[in-house]
């Protein structure tokens, strides 16, 4: 019986509505069986947590949800989960929020020791990876897609031949988190003569590890412990962006960048060529090429009593290395010198620093080594040459992507192993050239661990079943080397055995595992106290990099959105404006002002540079103040063409070709480079073009001694005068929020935070180009003073919330109102989009839906939070203070019969703050953390003197510094 | 009845004194050429009665392509979102609104000419009253369609009208300038409408009188609402005028004192000043006046009306385009002055980017054209001679487009943070529909020409020399 609705229909003119998962929906079988309503079933009753990979095991394990226990799940009620993120190798604790099986935002895990809730703004992209749509799909065979049994069956056959013969298997790893996947692929390669595990860094650390090998006997990469460091050198280390362990490194640095803090507040000078996120945010900045920084340590070494100079050192930077021993000696024990150069000579020399200041065991931490970095240098030349004299077998590639990150020869080397293996996401720059590609789960579907620092073990676990054939690397070892047990069976077992033993807290295995899932991490014991340090500084280990006249030096850096360029294909981080240039969706040569000027470049122009002996390759300029006039930089990441979508337009220049292992280590610098202007102007998006205060007093700042003379003097003067308009009545709650500029570094992960949470549209670079990006959440940023040593404010920038709101007064339809809770409310299905809101919006602060933005791959759209409207053209958005975060939190005090505690309810931004810059809450509670922070003398107001009485505040910058005591008081910039 | 004498009983308010009695000496007549009653009405409604002339027809085709351009951006912004303008985060209007703030000044002079100046008795103002008030209706209407186009979604246009509906308290917002302009706009249109078709109600009834066919006297029949030339009808028809006149006075100031709020009322620098309201009504009068004149010069010697509308017309508009001028260039230094002596640095900023940053020619344009060239008009000659009032009265028009831009541009470019300062650059839809805008407005305006009679014959009539007839 057909049953009809209306005549429409009857006569077959109302076709059927498409279902929401269309057959088009380019997913694998697995999830093309089965219905929406399976899906969430299946995937939201929690028990995606708890699946087994693979089909193999239908053993369902419970895991228990970290916040919000609940017996079972209500659909439409975010569930969240522990896990461990493996957007870098800094293995930072997450909490993933779950909606209906599917995971939709990450956040720092506040009980994760290494991060403490923060999380970059790398992490807070992962989902988007996950629903990348050109992720591979299945495996595949000498580029024909089969199905895993053929591919295993293949598999075996080559592996018996290799065993068979004796031959040499090679796997080539990025730094391996897992110990239980370390443990596995040991375990598998146990099965073969000559089989060896060799891991790498894009961004490499190398000569850290080798130095201390030297130094101590143990190849470790120590853990720098900042938040003990009350006076920290910084030469050529990014560690607030992109070094290592940036969250975690934010969080410790933060931690004593108060001036009201118990402990005093550290002081941090920064000495690089190019100004980097750290740099932007130290007390004192020195410019230093890359090839000073050998000579530079040796002078403080000396200056420390140890070693004589090397000599060629120009003789401000001596004064100032002298100055600067005086200053660290002051310190022992409570200083900290970093050095970023991938050169084992440098790194010789700051361990000895180190150890003169008597930080070993205090801020470097030898006990607890950081395991974040393993890469093997001199190992991958190793690797290569035995590629290149075609002795190797078979190289397994896993989760890394040498043909693009690594010197050519390596292309050229790998093409002759004769099988060549990827375990990789998308069909990547490696992938293309491999024989066997097995595509790896992405891993907020499958089930691993990662140990980031010795002690610290956390776990990974799926959020999600995987949306595509793909397998979790550990279980692709398990299988090949003949084992049948899980990922989840193994890993656990690897607990029962290797974890749990390490620890006496919790007796049962049971109980421990189910802490630890909930928690995300454990904190063991250390390993044994490491040996003493003994001198070995080989001087012909150092390396003469006499600079040529008329030639410049290449400072081959990373970017804080980009890393070492895994995530190219992610828009989000593409689109997020680098702290410091504020540019997006390209890479460019930062130039200093006055090299610019000597070059007759100008910002957009294009250059050719050609490093001594290399190719050469064109870039824009950016003109960049604060760069060393004879350093160049450009940024690593960028440049991929393979493991993206179809249609998209390869972003800037790879420069990775131009490094090479010559020294023994991936080098991020080079000499000998010439410059020379081309014609033509390059299309740059930024979103900042102005750089200055212009007088504004948008940004206090001072110095500390007269802060901590007189705290009060920080309180500004002005106050708003009266208004015409009365207060609003308020209801129960108040929120407002203060952002600490003290702690915030600028490292723009709350921007992809607030965009993951609140939808925001990615909008390609010629709309960033004509300046309609759509972040609510922008950092500005300011220099001031000279263009060759200017100081750097950063400032986030939201919607200040406004109690006599501009924007309220002038919209004709009432399409944005102030609630009793204090905020200002944008009606998206009110607003008829006249702009006069944006125009009379002082932060200008206000994105406008210019157009239909698309959201067209089915499975990019379920990274869409479903908690918050997708915006339609023509209509205004901004921030709301994440007030749908606020609801939830009121709902479930609601409906546990409680108040609201202080805390509860966090904005996006705030939440993931690295710094712990940001303070939200209730007002009227006059004890919340708010209510504290805005009794702060230093809280200033931005455009305070407007009266419009905005709900952000700001806490004025106190500088550890000499220089701006002159200045005195609370002058602002 | 002939036609003559329902025009012949001369209204007695409109006959005054003649001028050159009063010792004004040599001043150029108002109709040249000893017109007599039939000669004017001849003259006047044959234009609507016969096929219009090649030079008609070229020019309704220019206009109507420009029209057509229009269209078609409309329907590209409409269809594809306001993206395909120039406009972004910082600068949320640019073109839109000043060729709405544009064309709500050009309408000004239509309702000045036709009220101010008959309550004041300026009898010049006969010959082109009509024309200028049909101006003013076809640039409301050109200025009408930005409000709407601007918003993202234009469809729900009618949100920003208070109407009563079935979603309980939901209202618009009284405090928006917006919403005033609304108001503004639309009371200003309908008055408009309503005052230049009562004008026109004897010359309908003359046109009725002449009309040859069937179904042109019974259109004009009924628009010419049973006129009959009685003395009552007369009378009753004075009181209403001067009624509507009487309306219309206050529309010339507050209808552009309404718009100059939706600038003055908000908190931007350049914008949140209280000189607003008369420096815009200034400039909306002198505008207004240049748009008189263009089109007049142009009719009369397209239409052979030199001698309805004479270098004596001419001249006067002049004379208020001078004085409206150098209103408009005090403000200019008042707003410099008050940016300097408020102390403001936001403010100050924004004046010294106006005159020497990025948008520097724009106000280096505007203050050419509307300060300095005008000057010119000091001079006899320069005042007498139609050609160069006309290239003068492009100049003021060019200029007062730009005053426009110079505002609404320069001041959101770069507002109170450095950090969003951005740069605007119109984009291809964004000039075709300033160009579709003057394409409506002359396609109906040359319409209007040959349905309607452009010079208003009834009161022409009241202005002859008697004696010379």
């Amino acid at each position: 019986m057909h049953v009809w609705k209306s005549l429409g229909e009857r006569r077959g003119l109302i076709k059927k509505t498409k279902a929401e998962f269309s057959d088009e929906l380019p997913v694998g079988e697995s999830v093309r069986q089965i219905t929406r309503r399976d899906f969430f079933r299946f995937s939201g009753l929690g028990f995606a947590a708890g699946l087994a990979i693979g089909c193999k095991s239908k053993v369902v394990e419970k895991a228990m949800p970290y916040l919000n226990a609940q017996e079972g799940l209500t659909p439409g009620v975010a569930q969240w989960y522990a896990t461990t993120c493996q957007g870098c190798s800094a293995g930072c604790g997450v909490l993933a929020r779950s909606r209906d099986g599917r995971p939709v935002k990450l956040e720092g895990n506040p009980d994760h020791p290494l991060n403490r809730g923060g999380l970059c703004a790398i992490g807070q992209a992962q989902t988007r990876g996950l629903y990348d749509p050109s992720r591979l799909k299945q495996p595949r065979l000498q580029g024909q897609d089969c199905a895993w049994q053929a591919f295993d069956a293949d598999l075996a056959k080559r592996f018996a031949e290799i065993k068979g013969k004796g031959g040499k298997l090679r796997i080539l790893t990025g730094t391996l988190l897992s110990p239980t996947l370390k443990a596995t692929i040991h375990g598998f390669l146990g099965g073969f003569k000559d089989g060896k595990l060799i891991s790498y860094d894009a961004l490499s650390c190398a000569a850290i590890s080798a130095a201390y090998e030297q130094t101590h006997g143990l190849k470790v990469l120590p853990h720098y412990r900042l938040e003990e460091a009350e006076f920290i050198l910084g030469i050529e280390a990014d560690f607030l962006g992109t070094w290592i362990n940036p969250a975690g490194f934010t969080r410790a640095y933060a931690s004593r960048r108060g001036p009201d803090n118990s402990r005093p507040m550290s002081k941090h000078v920064q000495a690089e060529a190019c100004m980097s996120l750290t740099g932007s945010n130290a007390d004192e900045r020195l410019r230093l090429a890359p090839s000073e920084v050998v000579p530079f340590l040796e002078a403080l070494a000396s200056a420390l009593g140890s070693g004589k100079s090397g000599g060629d050192l120009r003789k401000e930077l001596r004064t100032k290395a002298n100055a600067l021993a005086h200053e660290l000696g002051e310190h022992r024990g409570s200083s900290l010198v970093l050095c970023g150069a991938n050169d084992l000579y440098a790194q010789l020399l700051t361990a000895r620093i180190n150890h003169l200041l008597g930080n070993e065991g205090h801020t470097v931490d030898l006990s607890h080594p950081s395991l974040q970095k393993q890469g093997d240098d001199p190992a991958l030349a190793g690797l290569i040459k035995e590629m290149g004299e075609g002795q190797i077998d078979a190289v397994i590639v896993v989760g890394a992507n040498p043909s693009y990150d690594l010197p050519e020869e390596f292309s050229s080397a790998f093409a002759k192993v004769p099988i060549r293996m990827s375990l990789c996401l998308t069909a990547d720059e490696t992938a293309v050239t491999c024989t066997h590609l097995a595509p790896d789960h992405h891993w907020l579907e499958t089930w691993s661990d990662a140990e980031p620092v010795v002690g610290t073990m956390s776990l990974v676990q799926p959020l999600t079943n995987p949306l595509f054939q793909t397998r979790a690397a550990l279980e692709s070892f398990l299988t090949w080397g003949g084992q049948s047990s899980s990922a989840l069976e193994h890993l656990r077992e690897h607990w029962r055995k290797e974890v749990f033993s390490r620890q006496k807290v919790v007796g049962d295995f049971g109980t421990f595992w189910d802490g630890v899932l909930q928690k995300g991490a454990v904190q063991l014991e250390g390993s044994p106290t490491p040996p003493a340090y003994r001198e070995d500084l080989n001087a012909s280990l150092r390396a003469r990099n006499e600079a040529k006249p008329g030639t410049y030096e290449l400072l081959l850096m990373a970017k804080v959105g980009m890393g070492d360029g895994r995530h190219a294909f992610n828009p989000w981080l593409q689109e997020l404006p680098d702290p410091i240039t504020k540019m997006t969706w390209d890479n460019y040569v930062s130039v200093s002002p006055a090299t610019a000027k000597g070059l007759g470049l100008e910002q957009g122009d294009l250059a050719a540079l050609r490093p001594q002996g290399l190719s050469e390759l064109t870039l824009p300029v950016v003109v960049q103040p604060g760069q060393d006039d004879r350093t160049l930089a450009v940024a690593l990441g960028y440049g991929r063409k393979d493991g993206g979508p179809k249609d998209w337009k390869t972003v800037g220049t790879n420069v990775y070709p131009w490094r090479s292992l010559a020294t023994g280590f991936l080098a991020a610098s080079l000499t000998g480079l010439q410059v020379r202007r081309v014609g033509g102007r390059a299309e740059l998006a930024a979103t900042q073009d102005h750089h200055s205060l212009e007088g504004r007093e948008l940004v206090r700042e001072m110095a500390l001694a007269p802060y901590l003379r007189d705290p009060a003097s920080a309180r500004p003067h002005e106050q708003p005068g009266p208004s015409v308009y009365g207060e609003h009545p308020h209801g129960k709650h108040r929120w407002a929020m203060v952002i600490d500029l003290n702690k915030c570094t600028g490292c723009s992960g709350c921007v992809i935070g607030c965009q993951v949470e609140n939808n925001i549209p990615i909008v390609g670079k010629e709309e960033v180009a004509k300046k309609r990006e759509m972040h609510w959440l922008r950092i500005d940023r300011y220099y001031e003073g000279s263009e060759a040593e200017p100081k750097v404010f950063h400032q986030p920038m939201m919607c200040q919330q406004c109690d006599n709101a501009p924007c309220e007064n002038v919209c004709p339809v009432l399409a944005t109102v102030h609630s009793e809770e204090g905020l200002n409310q944008q009606v998206y299905n009110r607003c008829v989009g006249t702009r006069y809101c944006a125009n009379n919006c002082p932060y200008k602060v206000r994105r406008f839906n210019w157009w239909e933005y698309p959201h067209n791959s089915e499975v990019e759209r379920l990274a869409l939070n479903p908690d918050v409207t997708v915006r339609s053209r023509g209509v205004m958005e901004k921030c709301s203070f994440c007030v749908q975060r606020l609801m939830t939190a009121k709902i479930q005090a609601k409906n546990e019969g409680r108040e609201l505690k202080d805390g509860e309810a966090q904005p996006a931004c705030m939440q993931s703050c690295p710094a712990q810059a940001i303070v939200f809450g209730d007002v009227q509670d006059p004890d919340s953390q708010i209510s504290h922070a805005m009794r702060d003398p230093k809280r200033f107001l931005v455009l305070g003197e407007l009266g419009i009485g905005p709900a952000v505040s700001y806490l004025t910058k106190i500088r550890n510094a000499d220089s701006t005591e002159a200045k005195g008081g609370h002058h602002g910039a | 009845m002939a036609p003559e004498d329902h025009t012949s009983a001369l209204p007695a308010t409109l006959l005054i004194e003649d001028e050159q009695e009063r010792g004004y000496g040599h001043v150029l007549p108002l109709i040249d050429g000893n017109k007599t009653y039939s000669q004017v009405t001849e003259e006047v409604f044959s234009t609507t009665e016969r096929m219009p002339p090649l030079k008609w027809w070229l020019a309704l085709s220019v206009s109507l392509s420009l029209l057509l351009l229009g269209a078609w951006a409309v329907t590209q912004t409409v269809t594809r979102g306001i993206g395909t303008w120039g406009l972004n985060r910082t600068v949320g209007w640019a073109f839109d609104i000043t060729n709405f703030v544009f064309w709500v000044g050009i309408g000004h002079a239509g309702t000045l000419i036709s009220a101010i100046l008959f309550l004041f008795r300026q009898r010049w103002r006969t010959s082109i009253n009509r024309a200028a008030e049909a101006m003013t209706i076809f640039a409301v209407m050109c200025a009408g369609t930005f409000p709407i186009i601007h918003m993202g979604r234009p469809w729900l246009a009618f949100w920003a009208t208070p109407y009563p509906n079935t979603r309980g308290p939901l209202w618009v917002n009284f405090k928006s300038p917006l919403l005033w302009d609304v108001f503004a706009i639309s009371t200003y249109f309908i008055i408009s409408l309503t005052f230049w078709y009562l004008g026109m109600v004897p010359d309908l009834a003359t046109m009725r009188d002449r009309a040859k066919t069937k179904v042109r006297k019974a259109i004009f029949s009924i628009f010419s609402l049973g006129w009959n030339g009685s003395n009552r009808t007369w009378s009753r028809y004075e009181t209403v005028y001067m009624l509507l006149a009487g309306l219309s006075t206050p529309l010339v100031i507050s209808v552009h004192t309404i718009v100059s709020m939706d600038f003055a009322t908000s908190v931007i620098p350049g914008w949140h000043a209280t000189i607003f309201p008369p420096y815009f009504v200034a400039g909306a009068v002198f505008s207004g006046f240049a748009m008189v004149l263009t089109l007049m010069i142009i009719a009369r010697k397209v239409m052979d009306l030199e001698e309805y509308i004479t270098v004596r017309h001419l001249e006067a508009m002049t004379k208020v385009i001078i004085a409206t001028g150098m209103i408009v260039g005090m403000a200019y230094g008042t707003e410099f002055f008050m940016a300097w002596y408020s102390g403001n640095n936001f403010e100050r900023y924004v004046f010294i980017n106006r005159a020497l940053g990025p948008f520097k020619w724009a106000y280096w344009s505007m203050v050419s054209c509307n300060v300095i060239i005008p000057q010119l008009f000091w001079i006899r000659k320069v005042r007498t001679t139609p050609w160069m009032i006309f290239i003068l009265s492009i100049f003021v028009n060019i200029g007062m487009w730009f005053e426009r831009f110079v505002i609404i541009v320069t001041s959101l470019h770069r507002d109170y943070l450095p950090s969003s300062w951005a740069m605007y650059t119109p984009t291809f839809v964004e000039v075709a529909i300033f160009l579709g805008s003057f394409g409506l407005f002359f396609t109906c305006f040359l319409i209007f020409t040959r349905l309607l009679p452009m010079i208003a014959a009834s009161e022409v009539k009241g202005v002859l020399k008697h004696e010379e007839h």
